[in-house]
């Protein structure tokens, strides 16, 4: 039985569809339960089922954009693992980004399919879970104390610009995170096979260079051609067909 | 009703949604740390807990200043409702946010309004409940795929995800921030190139990259400041 096969075994979807089932319930259990609240302080009716309707057909796009995330990463990680991470508390950048590096951190060569194995499997679907789980744990140690402080009257001047500055810094760690990843393909071809030999993969940059193309389009058409609804299948859509250029620049090496 | 009234059934109902919350991410967070040594015991092969922490301070460091931010961030646009079912679900800049703002925006809620806290929770659960209808049903007709996604001729396309994923990225985020992104693209392929042993440990490297980026970053904002006074 090949590894992926293992990976798909109907007891690993019974583990990962239990906790979506659980989410699940508590989602429909806080749904009721603000919509009864809303009922019983006055709140128009027609207004909140407004509020469930829009959020559900706004929903749907975005949900098959993160359907091909796990489309993605199925063929490294099986199907129920990313069904599971990208339907609770994951993100499809997140969960490739922590993947990839809890692969390199288990001596994989890389996140894929070929070099998988059941230990370095549990040891990644481990380390997705505790690096993406903070916000959930201050969450519960702080939402309470944060929200109140929030809503109390403020003291004198605000913290602009820390907070201007806090955003500028998150793009920069991205940036930074993604250089990072790019320059090691610049080096694995340049250095790879010896100090400027020229002769590694030029696979993975290709792969970017289509992926950046596509997003470009997908900006381009949300941004000129007033077509905003495209912005949700940016990130997967610039994926898939680089990933399919992949498989077509593939047989070239 | 008159408006003490209504303060006083909402605080009711926000003091309850705080331990309801709590209590379903305590769960999810159990479950979800489980998980991997339960799939352990049914593979035969449990999580390399040397690996594990190898992994954790490369990586985990990175993503926990950025949940740090995005729980700042994030929450007093959410609510405590919306606030706890968002984390617990994820996919938060890419869906639960503009989604919660649309709705809002639809309804006319105010910021810091009980009808905001409502419509947010409303909006954020059902956006949820579809994301895993759709997943699930995705992943129902994907299982009969499964024979043909693992073909060799596919393989160059999954050992691919991760540059497609950084190809995409990287448009997204250098375009407009070229002058800050060129230094650790330029600092990290020469280091890369200079010493190629080091694509073993490139999650490691986040780190002085993210710095550079950081840094330059700063320096430019300083700079912006000084120009607008």
């Amino acid at each position: 039985m090949s590894i992926i096969s293992q990976l798909n075994r109907p007891a690993i979807f019974l583990i990962c569809g239990i906790i979506i089932f659980f989410v699940a319930i508590v989602c429909v259990f806080f749904m009721v339960r603000a919509y009864r609240a809303g009922k019983a302080i006055g709140m128009d009716t027609t207004k909140m089922k407004r509020a469930v309707t829009s959020s559900a057909t706004f929903a749907i796009l975005p949900s098959i954009g993160i359907l091909l995330g796990v489309i993605a990463l199925s063929g490294s990680l099986g199907t129920p693992l990313p069904w599971l991470r990208l339907s609770v508390i994951g993100a499809l950048h997140y969960e490739t980004q922590v993947a990839e590096a809890a692969a390199e951190a288990v001596g994989l060569p890389g996140l894929s399919g070929t070099f998988m194995t059941a230990e370095a499997f549990t040891t990644i679907a481990l380390l997705m879970s505790v690096c993406i789980m903070w916000g959930m744990v201050f969450s519960v140690f702080a939402n309470k104390r944060y929200l109140k402080r929030l809503s109390s009257p403020k003291k004198g001047g605000g913290n602009g610009g820390a907070m201007g500055f806090g955003d500028t810094a998150m793009t920069a760690m991205f940036i930074g995170l993604v250089s990072a990843y790019i320059g090691s393909y610049i080096g694995s071809l340049v250095s790879g096979n010896g100090l400027f030999t020229f002769t590694g993969s030029w696979l993975p940059i290709a792969v970017v260079i289509v992926a950046g193309i596509v997003m470009a389009v997908f900006i381009w058409l949300a941004e000129k051609k007033n077509a905003a609804w495209v912005e949700n299948f940016s990130i997967a859509g610039s994926m898939i067909v680089a990933m399919a250029a992949a498989v077509a620049l593939g047989k070239f090496i | 009703m008159n408006e003490q009234e209504k303060n006083l059934q909402f605080e009711k109902y926000n003091n309850r949604t705080h331990f309801y919350g709590r209590l379903a991410s305590i769960i999810t967070l159990v479950m979800l740390i489980a998980a991997p040594f339960v799939m352990g015991a049914v593979l035969g092969a449990m999580p390399n807990m040397a690996a594990f922490g190898k992994g954790f301070l490369a990586i985990g460091i990175v993503w926990f200043v950025s949940c740090i931010a995005e729980y700042l961030i994030y929450t007093p646009m959410l609510g405590a409702g919306g606030g706890y079912l968002a984390f617990i679900t994820g996919n938060l800049i890419n869906m639960k946010i503009p989604c919660a703002v649309n709705a809002r925006d639809i309804v006319g809620a105010k910021s810091g309004t009980p009808e905001n806290e409502i419509i947010s929770t409303l909006s954020i659960a059902t956006a949820s409940l579809v994301t895993i209808l759709v997943l699930a049903v995705g992943v129902v007709l994907l299982i009969p795929l499964q024979p043909v996604l693992q073909t060799p001729a596919l393989q160059p396309a999954f050992d691919n995800v991760v540059p497609a994923l950084f190809g995409a990225m990287a448009y997204k985020y250098y375009r407009k921030n070229m002058k800050t992104a060129i230094w650790p693209l330029l600092v990290m392929s020469v280091l890369f190139i200079l010493v190629p042993s080091l694509t073993g440990s490139t999650s490691f490297m986040i780190i002085p990259s993210g710095a550079i980026a950081i840094g330059i970053a700063y320096m430019r904002y300083r700079k912006n400041q000084k120009g607008a006074q």
